[in-house]
């Protein structure tokens, strides 16, 4: 590997030699789909800009990669506030300190169980430690939860938002945004037509059976092939087709995965359990621009007497982003 | 306009250094590959970032390199290839 290239910045790992990839994909908090709703809604909205938020994110320098992904998202997005005097630190604090009340129950101490003996049907009654739970465990929300809240908040005062605006956005990225790649990979796979249309025209296929993508990019669909293995990766962030497969899993967005992928995918692949013999090519695509990328994984076989609906549930993401193939 | 570029034209990523935000990842910077597609003109996000009024509207391709090519020591296969979106602006004949 040439070590000699300058780096732009913390964010621009491809090439990087780096760890192996935890292939597991952990679950979003509420914060973390919070944070990501508000982002989504902002740059959709055009108060700003994808690029003006990935701008700040890079320029967090060695805080890039000493915090975690949504809390610099975050970050980035309240840096750029302050500098272009959306708002001033002062009302910040306010709001924040605010948020952070409403989260304020008070704390009470549990009853002594050993002292309470009270009378029930006109005989003692005790109690067991069991009878008197917490209704929650575990630490509260992150900070930057409360950051975020804050920063919503002050959009919503401003009237460039709402609430349901950033609510919607949760909810299409839970239900709606994963299914709608799997309902168009199921079709790919019963309709030969569709297939060749998907191919020639992503987003235009895709709109054509009423699924119109909330999207600037478009859409390139490359078919796995007996020849030819695709995986997809961003080495500049988490580029990712969200509107049609939802959020990226963590492993997309890790260090290690948009450090290897580029320069040795057969050990990536390795680490997914997806073994390509040496006869077939790998062909990385770095979606580093403003396409985004849908791979088409064969059908699996046996599948001949499957409607499109069970052919659905036969989907699964990792298949669209190329690291693994169906049996 | 006409983009500069035509399907499997021989290019070079130019390997300048470049300031705030840019899409050219440094590895690919100087590598020689061809153009697979056009990919239609976008505003230069070079000039969103800072946001500036009315970006140049620039063409977008996707570029094809032989990833022997652009790794020393490539482990894989000489067949490999990795093809990345380079903006117009970062593209010399070869």
């Amino acid at each position: 590997m040439d070590k000699n290239y300058l780096k732009m910045g913390p964010h621009d790992v491809g090439g990087e030699e780096s760890l192996p990839i935890d292939t597991t994909d952990n679950n979003m908090t509420h914060w973390e789909k919070y944070a990501n709703a508000l982002r989504i809604v902002v740059s959709s909205k055009r108060i700003i800009t994808l690029d003006e938020l990935r701008y700040h994110t890079e320029a967090l320098g060695d805080q890039y990669f000493e915090i975690g992904y949504f809390e610099r998202n975050c970050l980035s997005l309240h840096n750029i506030c302050i500098q272009k005097g959306i708002y001033d630190m002062e009302l910040f604090q306010k709001i924040k300190s605010k948020k952070i009340s409403e989260f304020d129950v008070p704390i009470v101490d549990l009853p002594d169980v050993a002292t309470i003996n009270h009378i029930h049907d006109g005989k003692p009654h005790l109690h067991n430690v069991s009878d008197f739970q917490e209704d929650e465990s575990g630490d509260g929300p992150p900070d930057y939860y409360f950051d975020t809240l804050a920063i919503a908040q002050i959009f919503i005062d401003q009237g460039l938002i709402t609430n349901d605006d950033i609510a919607l956005k949760i909810e299409q990225f839970d239900n709606v945004f994963p299914n709608r790649g799997k309902a168009v990979v199921a079709k790919a796979w019963h309709d030969n037509l569709f297939k060749e249309e998907l191919i020639k025209d992503a987003k235009k296929a895709i709109s054509d059976i009423g699924i119109e993508l909330e999207t600037f990019a478009d859409i390139i669909c490359m078919p796995q092939t007996d020849t030819v293995h695709h995986i997809v990766v961003c080495t500049l962030c988490s580029c990712y087709p969200r509107t049609l497969l939802g959020m990226p899993p963590s492993w997309y967005k890790s260090r290690s995965y948009r450090s290897r992928v580029v320069h040795e995918p057969r050990e990536v692949l390795a680490e997914f359990g997806t073994i390509v013999p040496e006869s077939k090519e790998i062909k990385v695509h770095d979606s580093n621009a403003d396409m985004r990328y849908l791979i088409l994984p064969p059908r699996p076989s046996n599948t001949e007497d499957l409607s499109e609906q069970e052919l659905s549930k036969l989907v699964e993401r990792d298949y669209l982003v190329g690291v693994r193939l169906p049996k | 306009m006409d983009s500069k570029f035509k399907i499997n034209d021989e290019v070079i990523v130019d390997s300048r250094s470049s300031t705030g935000h840019c899409r050219t990842p440094a590895y690919i910077r100087g590598k020689k590959g061809i153009i697979e597609r056009i990919c239609g003109r976008f505003p230069n996000p070079e000039e969103i970032a800072l946001c500036k009024k009315d970006p140049k509207i620039v063409t977008l391709y996707r570029c094809r390199f032989k990833q022997m090519d652009v790794w020393d020591n490539y482990s894989g296969k000489d067949s490999d290839t990795i093809e990345l979106e380079i903006y117009e602006h970062w593209l010399n004949d070869a």
